[in-house]
């Protein structure tokens, strides 16, 4: 299993360099001269020209690229063109909040989509069958924010049960009732398509016949269900949340900013907002490398859940 | 015999026509129905200034705000203007943002897909450009995109193709691959008909349906992330109408006139949602290969 992920790491490490040079392509064009924002204003010529050597900007490209690299390994990101504080520190702040914020999204996401998907698998042809999957597909064509919006007025404004702007705190430290909002606004837009998959899933194991098996030996239905059906399931599943990883994360940042989450999705819409490209650039490389991870992690469940990926 | 008449082969023995898929749409409830409404949208979007009741960008200040009734079927916005004639300006911009993006991007992720199938030496370059283009999801393309050249409805049309780019590319060439492997490639290099009519006339018109199915299965998506985009103010910029944008201006009056964010977004709910039933049922009538 360890060198199937060393593998996988090998593997992403192309598209995390293609990342960083994008990256780093997209600074070259932004329309802003780091140099020119260091001297303020009214700087003279010569003070722009003396930091531009200073800061190595009159160098190669592909020189320039290897500093932005390795700087980057560094962590060093640059400062804020707004607050002045340095953007990993920017990004410490935001990372924690969006983490939170995912993680409480998939545990409303995933548990509800495999209990209707099995439900709706279970009970085929059937209202129930029906309605759920009916509810799946008008859930995949919800706009995040039509979900959100909803939420806000009814729930956190009508019936004032939740709050709905900013975050109290961390989860652990009484700030699970601002959570609970945003997070089953992000979870929302998922639980339809795990929950068409699922029942998809369940469907085709249900008929196989390590299910017959178990149910000739006399297994009690929510066993063979549970333990032989939803287990097997599960794989596709998985994959699923792999390729949903990236609307998972667009998602979040909507989500940051209609319900004032301090993230870091919020943070590249405000920074892109007011030109501050450094504090942009690190939120964005963030943002792609999250999706990276999440897609490796993925993988990594993937053997878990299914051993015989391990063997091949 | 010329090369030129043996025509273009294709996989089906017989060729799924056009009548014959129409008549198994209809026959599906849901799928007409959904027909029907989209057919309707892309009426309303094209027949927008002859529909339209009001000027959209006609404010009166004398009745801002004002609740659905007889005279304002879906009410009036903060500057007193009417959604009614709003939603069907806004529906005509989101439909524009959705079909640039579905066309442009399945356009350069088809001829990216075909040509990993064809050219194995290209296959590993272009998948990993493809895998770097996944690591960016739509929505961060749009928000970069929209740093360079500032917001605007170009930004959003660059990020939807983006977005539509890489997906179609890997569907695209797994169809590719399939029809690499049939006879028929063989026998037309064999008798030596040159790379580009193996490509065009061989290749890609037999990969073209699923590729279209699959377009039209991510034409719903990409309306969302359009939309979302306008939500998040990186797209059209007021007083343009774009359905995202509307329901984020109405986000401000939220608990004073709920319906200015609503209604929109529901607008929004119905497109996609008719597109993706649709999206379904083509699939299932002319590719049921790309059923999960």
């Amino acid at each position: 299993m360890a060198r199937q992920i060393v593998h996988r790491l090998l593997i992403s490490f192309p598209a995390l360099l293609g990342v960083l040079f994008l990256c780093f392509c997209w600074l070259q064009v932004v329309p802003a001269d780091p140099a020119m924002i260091i001297a303020g204003p009214d700087a003279k010529a010569e003070t722009i020209a003396a930091i531009r050597l200073e800061l190595g900007l009159d160098r190669p490209i592909p020189v320039q690229f290897m500093e932005y690299i390795l700087r980057v390994l560094r962590g060093d990101l640059g400062r804020s063109i707004i607050s002045n504080k340095m953007v990993t520190e920017e990004l410490g702040m935001t990372i924690g909040p969006t983490v939170e914020l995912m993680v409480g999204g998939m545990l409303i996401a995933v548990p509800s989509g495999l209990a209707l998907g099995t439900l709706a698998a279970v009970n085929r042809g059937r209202i129930a069958d029906r309605i759920i999957m009916a509810c799946s597909v008008a859930g995949v064509s919800m706009p995040v924010f039509f979900i959100g919006l909803l939420l806000i007025q009814y729930v956190g404004f009508k019936w004032a049960l939740l709050p709905f702007t900013g975050r109290t705190g961390p989860v652990w430290d009484g700030g699970l009732p601002s959570l609970i909002l945003p997070a089953a606004t992000l979870g929302a837009v998922l639980i339809g398509p795990i929950a068409r998959l699922t029942r998809t899933a369940v469907l085709e194991v249900l008929g196989a016949d390590f299910v017959r098996t178990a149910r000739a030996k006399g297994l009690r239905e929510t066993v063979v269900i549970v333990h032989h059906a939803l287990r097997n399931a599960l794989i596709p599943v998985v994959t699923l949340i792999g390729l949903q990883a990236a609307f998972l994360l667009g998602g979040a940042v909507v989500t940051e900013t209609m319900f004032s989450w301090p993230g870091v999705g919020r943070l590249a819409v405000g920074a892109i907002v007011s030109s501050d490209f450094p504090t942009a650039q690190g939120a964005i490389m963030i943002l792609a490398m999250a999706f990276l991870l999440i897609n490796l992690l993925v993988d990594v469940l993937y053997v878990y859940l299914d051993p015989r990926v391990q063997r091949s | 015999m010329s090369v030129e008449a043996l025509g273009s082969p294709t996989l089906e023995a017989a060729p799924v026509g056009r009548s014959h898929v129409l008549r198994r749409l209809m026959r599906d409830k849901v799928a007409a129905t959904a027909t029907v409404v989209l057919t309707l949208v892309v009426l309303a979007a094209i027949f927008a200034p002859v529909l339209a009741p009001y000027d959209p960008y006609f404010t009166d200040l004398t009745i801002v705000m004002q609740p659905p009734s007889a005279e304002h079927w879906f009410g009036t916005d903060n500057t007193g203007r009417d959604i009614l004639s709003r939603v069907i300006y806004g529906t005509r911009n989101t439909l524009m943002l959705g079909l640039v993006g579905v066309l442009i991007g399945g356009l350069f992720g088809g001829f990216l897909g075909i040509l990993a199938a064809f050219y194995p030496r290209l296959d590993g370059w272009i998948m990993r450009l493809v895998d770097v283009m996944l690591a960016f999801p739509a929505i961060l393309i749009g928000l970069a995109v929209a740093a360079i050249f500032g917001a605007g409805l170009a930004a959003v049309v660059i990020a939807l193709v983006v977005a539509t780019v890489p997906d179609v590319a890997r569907v695209a060439r797994g169809a590719a691959v399939g029809v690499m492997g049939q006879e028929f490639m063989e026998a037309g290099r064999a008798v030596g008909v040159s790379d580009t009519t193996l490509i065009w006339r061989y290749l890609t018109l037999n990969c073209i349906s699923t590729i279209f199915v699959f377009l039209t299965l991510r034409f719903g998506q990409i309306i969302l992330i359009g939309s979302a985009l306008g939500f998040l103010g990186m797209g059209a910029q007021p007083p343009t109408a774009e359905l995202g944008m509307m329901a984020a201006q109405g986000r401000d009056f939220l608990f004073m006139a709920p319906h200015i964010a609503t209604i929109p977004s529901l607008a929004i709910f119905v497109i996609v949602l008719a597109a993706n039933l649709l999206g379904d049922a083509l699939r299932d009538v002319l590719d049921p290969r790309l059923q999960q």
